[in-house]
């Protein structure tokens, strides 16, 4: 187990009221899974990766954590223009002060082992979108994390972009033995990446339904053409009520 | 990357021509504009449609700058005038800064202080002119009192706006990092902001500009500001001119360096 949502809700206060964003929630990551978790627009799915990292704590249930680091990749790269790819792939190691000859090492082997090396002393603005959210995945995984948590990483990018990230992220992410836990509304993405996809209902957010994704090999466009895809998708369709 | 291929195809070289055809005609119509006021005015004063003694002329202006020059004070003035507004300047554009960053690291600090500044914002600083001088005695620590507190409450308040305004995305990266208030200011809030900064300067050069001269009218006894009401009291037109002349030639030349000090900082960021 690495990561276990246990009966956890979460209620958002402001002036106006309060906001039940996730209630009664439970699900389960195991080590090395990618699992996605799917929902309408605005169902508190952010609210969850929020939750995993630690950077709220919830109103009520327990999240237990199975050791190492969380690594966040967020709906846009986040990169600072005013820094290098290269520095910018530095920015977790020297915020959590981690920033040894060793790390930088590794970190500069993930770059290049990744196709960033032409782009190391390049600045943000000279790269394709794609190229940013490759630099944006290496940065995260850069902190050595145990588990990523990705929220909706591809969304800012235009559709054709999108397919070629999201199988180029999937593959580094698997290749580099991480856990991840997506969360997106876009349910193609979901059943192409993970290897379990967990529906939301709309707020406050509930589990409707988990399903363990075999067919298709690992890898996302095998998944797409695969025959088992379109009934899965009509499934998680339903589940969501669109 | 600039694309540095000289490889143009025709239209694009027609392109370029017209272009920079357009920026001359921009250019030299701002050269006419200027030389015809110029010539428009010393000939009123020469035929006599003005009378030089109350709108001067522009060769009076000249000759007023020369003889000031011969006397040696010329520089003085300006030096004096330069003097305090650099030193309010950078005083205020430091101070203020400062207190955004306080402001922007405490919000408490931030909610219990807004009134006070919107308040100091738009009271007229020249209604504390008999305050500064029976405070700050008749000299420039006065006028430089004058220029910090014409110019800083914008530096305050533009850098906090500026703070304030950085990406949220890149505020909840940094947390996710593990990232504290001071390094989130020195990593993130400092950086991001720099172009807010650029701007506070340029506005502060201009309001140091209104402070130092408006100081000098209340109290001083030299300064280009002097020089003016000076010459206003004894109806010296001449010196009134030179002295607005000068003062013009300053204020856009600091501008100037800090328009070409942003576009530098702005091209080295990428």
């Amino acid at each position: 187990m690495n990561l276990r949502f246990t009966d956890v809700s979460y209620t958002y206060h402001t002036l106006s009221g309060e906001t039940k964003a996730v209630e009664h929630l439970s699900f389960e990551v195991e080590e090395g899974e990618f699992v996605s978790v799917i929902g309408p627009s605005g169902c508190g799915k952010s609210t969850i990766l929020s939750l995993a990292a630690g950077l709220i704590a919830p109103s009520s249930g327990n999240i237990a954590r199975g050791g190492g680091q969380f690594g966040y990749m967020l709906q846009t790269d986040a990169l600072f223009p005013w820094r290098t790819v290269e520095q910018n792939i530095f920015l977790p190691l020297e915020i959590k002060r981690k920033n040894t000859p060793e790390m930088k090492r590794n970190a500069l082997m993930l770059a290049e082992k990744y196709g960033l090396k032409d782009f190391l002393s390049k600045s943000p603005s000279q790269l394709s979108g794609g190229m940013r959210q490759r630099v944006a995945l290496i940065r995260t995984l850069a902190a050595q994390p145990q588990t990523l948590l990705l929220d909706e990483p591809f969304s800012a990018l235009d559709y054709q972009t999108r397919l070629a990230v999201c199988d180029d992220v999937h593959d580094i992410i698997k290749n580099e033995k991480k856990t991840a836990l997506l969360v997106t509304h876009d349910i193609s993405e979901a059943i192409a990446l993970s290897d379990k996809v967990v529906v939301l209902s709309s707020r406050p957010a509930r589990v409707v339904g988990e399903h363990e994704i075999t067919f298709g090999g690992g890898s996302p466009k095998k998944r797409r053409e695969c025959r088992d895809f379109a009934p899965l998708f009509e499934t998680l369709r339903t589940e969501l009520g669109i | 990357m600039k694309n540095k291929n000289t490889n143009y195809s025709v239209q694009h070289a027609l392109y370029l021509k017209k272009i920079k055809r357009n920026k001359i005609i921009v250019h030299a119509a701002r050269a006419l504009i200027l030389v015809a006021l110029i010539g428009l005015w010393e000939l009123c004063a020469q035929v006599g449609i003005f009378d030089p003694f109350i709108t001067s002329s522009p060769s009076r202006v000249v000759t007023t700058i020369a003889d000031l020059f011969a006397a040696g004070t010329l520089f003085y003035h300006i030096g004096i005038t330069l003097m305090e507004t650099i030193v309010g300047f950078v005083i205020a554009v430091v101070l203020g800064y400062a207190i955004a960053v306080l402001l922007w690291l405490n919000e408490h600090a931030r909610a219990i202080f807004e009134p006070y500044i919107v308040v100091l914002n738009a009271l007229p600083k020249i209604a504390l002119g008999p305050l500064i001088i029976i405070w700050m005695g008749t000299g420039y620590t006065a006028i430089i009192f004058m220029t910090i507190l014409v110019s800083i409450i914008v530096c305050i308040m533009n850098m906090l706006a500026g703070f304030v305004a950085v990406d949220k995305t890149k505020q909840i990266l940094m947390r996710s990092m593990g990232a504290n208030k001071f390094t989130m200011l020195t990593k993130l809030i400092i950086p991001a902001s720099l172009p807010a900064f650029m701007n506070t300067l340029k506005v502060a050069v201009g309001l140091a500009w209104i402070g130092s001269i408006m100081g000098e009218y209340i109290v001083s006894r030299a300064g280009l500001g002097y020089l003016i009401v000076y010459g206003g009291q004894v109806f010296r037109l001449d010196l009134v001119m030179a002295a607005t002349f000068i003062l013009c030639l300053l204020a856009g030349g600091m501008y100037a360096i800090v328009a070409i000090v942003e576009r530098v900082v702005v091209k080295r960021r990428g």
